[in-house]
């Protein structure tokens, strides 16, 4: 990808933004007493204390991880569902490990996101097999495999993992050792954020340096080509699937070892997980694209909780502002949304024409 | 006679920067065919789009009936008694020809749809221009011939007077073409006017009464159809002297490939093909010849192991191909140009260089330890876009962004470059201009005289009596004739063979087997 088409794409994201927030203003007008103070909350109270930094870049991580998994599936042109699922089953067996004996010793991170990555690995294989070995829909099974994890996952924590007579919905604080240390003490600044560093440069290497990631990506591109070049589209697929399946189960690792929780409870994702398949399709599935996305995108899911939090702004109306977010920006990717924006701006009319002209043919 | 139709000094440029029409004059006489030639990229289709009120131009003026006019969009092109068929059509397959036809300006009795009135308007249209294509059947059940009749039909409906047919033989199978000439001749005699696009010369001479010839976005001439030759067209198409004969194979050599007994079953248990023998030896090219559907191309996914065997045996150089996988067989020496470049022999959202090496990646030289070697990768796609001249802005633009002919030509490129031992090749030039037919024929040569046996199949009869040095006729699946290729070989013998209108002695038969 060049610098000028780069450019350009975020221009849109940009006044895909703007449009947005103008409209999450007039929201705002609407139900606010007063309105200046709960906009202006939305937009710098992310800003406004360490603490809240934290909870911002905990998010950016968090984002980043769901979108790199659904970024390696779209990839592949598959349309699983599964990132929420294997989150729960990872954050699960994380948990698991964190409260056994291994808990408290200095290998306890480290294998307990390895018992993660299994497990959200094998949760995610199992669509992939499904559709290759019986042609079941992955969209279908994958989003059925997640109720079943979060349900599970619920039962255990609130029936045998919590401790017992309390009526608690979580389990006990991990010992520290199981625990992702703060890199800006007292804040939810942690490990989180250097994992999904580390992971973006790994499946971006693995997507464009690595054999699998090109053949992973020709299947995307073209299923029937692969088959032609002798490339077993079905192995990629389901491969890609449990890869991706990984990156998942590691989100669950990150979210019950993290600063935030430290412990594991029911409900833990608060749908955050789903919010990968906004950031992978703005980011266009590239991973290198995907931390940048999370980071603008992650300040105003935080922007717009802590305006829930701290302004009389009614709670449903924030889920309204980030859903007509969410709609805007991901509909500015698409082509009648590119024509319609650029109309709308006056602007770049006619490079947005020429790349509509080339994707439609 | 004053043109019923005239476009005057057009110029469209496209965002971008692409000038696609410069200066192109047409000028269309009422109640004739008139044929637009031209190679891929000369401004054919872009002239098509500004008559139809697609696209709008830059400068110029387009006469109706010698009225200056100018379309904003199809809808008003449509009431001015234009209309247009696609190459790519738009039908709805579950409905029926007459509901397809009528959509959009239904008859009415009340607010009802009177659809009695549909159905009898419609057969009546297509019986007066013999179209001959029943109104209650669904589109999906047609062939491609008859759904472009069912355009052609939507057309009319809207009381078109001059109809404009894009590439439409580009599509079509011999028997197809021949029976859209007879509707496209009946409309001419019914006072109707026929803008023809092509780049197929021997169906243009045919079926035109005028030919206006584009070349680089511009109008290089316009003649009449009478006083022109298929290679005096074909040199002002391209600008140059075209050599559309090739070298016949010197001598065949050993035997490579042999196919035994070979029987085909589809996924439904019908069987496809049944008792095939063909040998096929190294340096000489095997045309496969038939109508589409008869098992050519069948035959061509078995060997390249994409399609399994029921029966039989396939061998290359000796060896049993049955159990090899697709790059086990690559490795031995297949190569493969299948039918459709765009939904089988390319990824067009990928780069030209990951295209190049697709069929490669268990190869050392682009792919060690599973880590892909992008020096390699690069330079393998430099000296290839080099070798076969493939115009194409870098080694990482996307193959999407190509032309149809310079598309093929990576895959060309992609399956050549290994110098072959067997070469499997499907509808080489479908949909390709002149200037890449005759490289890639020749490219084709070139592989045959380097040793490769080949099997090509392809719907047009011209190119293989040009490039095959034996043929094999296909009927229903099975072989009904084969023939050592010679000047006294000619399309209307194929034609009853491929047609089951005649069938050849088994000795006969078996001499030209080898």
């Amino acid at each position: 990808m060049n610098l000028a088409s780069f450019g350009r794409e975020a221009g849109r994201a940009a006044a895909a933004l703007v449009i947005a927030l103008i409209v999450a203003y007039v929201v705002v007008l609407a139900t606010s007493q007063d309105p200046g103070a709960a906009f202006t909350t939305l937009l710098t109270a992310p800003l406004s204390s360490n603490r809240t930094l934290g909870l911002w870049v905990d998010d950016i991580a968090k984002l980043t991880l769901t979108g790199l998994a659904f970024s390696l599936i779209f990839q592949a042109r598959q349309f699983s569902m599964g990132v929420q699922g294997q989150v729960y089953v990872g954050g699960l067996f994380a948990a698991l490990v964190a409260m056994s004996p291994i808990g408290a010793t200095p290998i306890a991170i480290p294998l307990s996101m390895l018992a993660a990555m299994a497990a959200g690995a094998a949760y995610g294989f199992i669509p992939g097999y499904a559709k290759a070995r019986f042609g079941a829909s992955e969209i279908v099974s994958s989003l059925m495999l997640n109720y079943i994890a979060i349900r599970v996952v619920n039962y255990l924590v609130r029936a045998h993992l919590a401790p017992p007579g309390t009526g608690q919905l979580m389990t006990e604080p991990f010992p520290p050792t199981a625990v992702f240390p703060a890199i800006i003490p007292g804040t939810r600044f942690d490990l989180g954020i250097v994992i999904a560093l580390v992971c973006v440069v790994i499946v971006w290497f693995v997507l464009y340096r690595t054999s699998w990631g090109l053949k992973l990506r020709l299947v995307g591109h073209n299923p029937k080509f692969a088959e032609y070049s002798g490339i077993r589209a079905s192995a990629i697929m389901v491969s890609a699937m449990t890869v991706s399946g990984a990156i998942g189960g590691l989100l669950g690792a990150v979210f019950v070892q993290g600063r935030a929780f430290g412990k594991l409870s029911i409900d833990f994702d608060g749908n955050l997980a789903f919010e990968g398949i906004l950031i992978a399709i703005v980011a266009r599935s590239r991973p290198l694209a995907v931390p940048f996305v999370a980071l603008f995108y992650g300040y105003l899911r935080q922007g717009a909780q802590l305006m829930g939090i701290r302004t009389d702004v009614p709670t449903e109306m924030i889920s309204v502002v980030q859903a007509v977010i969410i709609l805007l920006v991901a509909s500015s990717f698409t082509v009648p949304g590119r024509k319609a924006l650029a109309r709308l701006l006056r602007r770049d009319e006619a490079p947005a024409g020429a790349t509509a002209g080339v994707a439609q043919k | 006679m004053a043109a019923l139709l005239e476009a005057i000094a057009i110029r469209k440029t496209y965002p971008g920067g692409t000038l696609a029409n410069d200066g192109v004059d047409l000028s269309v006489q009422s109640g004739k065919v008139h044929a637009v030639v031209g190679e891929n990229g000369a401004g054919k289709s872009t002239l098509m789009k500004i008559l139809f009120g697609i696209e709008k131009p830059d400068a110029g003026e387009l006469r109706l009936e010698g009225n200056a006019i100018a379309f904003a969009n199809p809808r008003e092109a449509i009431d001015a008694g234009i209309g247009m068929v696609f190459q790519h059509f738009s039908l709805v397959p579950s409905f029926t020809v007459y509901e397809n036809v009528v959509l959009g300006s239904e008859p009415k009795s009340g607010i009802r749809f009177d659809r009695e009135k549909a159905i009898a308007e419609v057969r009546a249209l297509s019986e007066r221009f013999r179209l001959n294509v029943d109104p209650l059947t669904p589109v999906e059940q047609l062939p491609v011939g008859q759904q472009q009749r069912v355009e052609i039909l939507k057309a009319l409906y809207r009381n078109a007077r001059i109809l404009i047919l894009d590439e439409p033989t580009a599509v079509l199978a011999p028997q197809e073409v021949a029976e859209l000439f007879v509707a496209v001749r009946s409309l001419v005699e019914q006072g109707r006017t026929v803008i023809f696009i092509a780049h197929k010369l021997p169906e243009v001479l045919e079926i035109s009464d005028r030919i206006t010839v584009m070349r680089g976005g511009r109008t290089v001439g316009e003649v009449e159809t009478k006083s022109v030759t298929e290679q005096s067209l074909a040199t002002m198409m391209v600008g140059r002297e075209v050599s559309l004969r090739v070298e016949r194979g010197q001598t065949a050599g050993a035997l490579a490939c042999e196919i035994k007994a070979l029987k085909l079953v589809g996924d439904n248990g019908a069987t496809i093909a049944e008792d095939l023998n063909l040998r096929v030896h190294s340096g000489e090219i095997v045309g496969l010849v038939g109508v589409e559907g008869n098992g050519q191309a069948e035959l061509l996914e078995a060997v390249a192991g994409l399609r399994p065997v029921a029966e039989g045996a396939i061998y290359l150089d000796g060896a049993d191909m049955l159990p090899l996988s697709v790059l086990e067989r690559r490795g031995k020496g297949l190569s493969n140009i299948p039918e459709d470049r765009i939904a089988q022999g390319l990824a067009t959202g990928s780069s030209v260089a990951e295209n190049l090496v697709a069929t490669r990646l268990d190869d050392a030289r682009f792919v060690r330890r599973g880590l892909l070697d992008l020096k390699a990768i690069r330079e393998n796609a430099v000296s290839l876009i080099e070798r076969f001249s493939i115009r194409v802005g870098g080694p990482n633009s996307a193959v999407g962004t190509l032309s149809g002919g310079n598309m093929q030509k990576v895959v060309v490129a992609r399956e050549l470059s290994e110098e072959p031992k067997l070469l499997l090749v499907n509808q080489p030039t479908r949909g390709v201009d002149l200037g890449a037919t005759q490289f890639i024929w020749k490219s084709i040569t070139d592989a045959r005289d380097a040793g490769a046996a080949v099997l090509l199949s392809s719907a047009d009869l011209g190119e293989l009596l040009a490039l095959a040095d034996r043929l094999v006729v296909f009927y229903r699946g099975r072989i009904v004739a084969a023939f050592v290729n010679s000047e006294a070989l000619n399309a209307e013998t194929l034609g009853t063979y491929m047609l089951g209108l005649e069938t050849q002695e088994a000795d006969t038969m078996r001499s030209a087997l080898r």
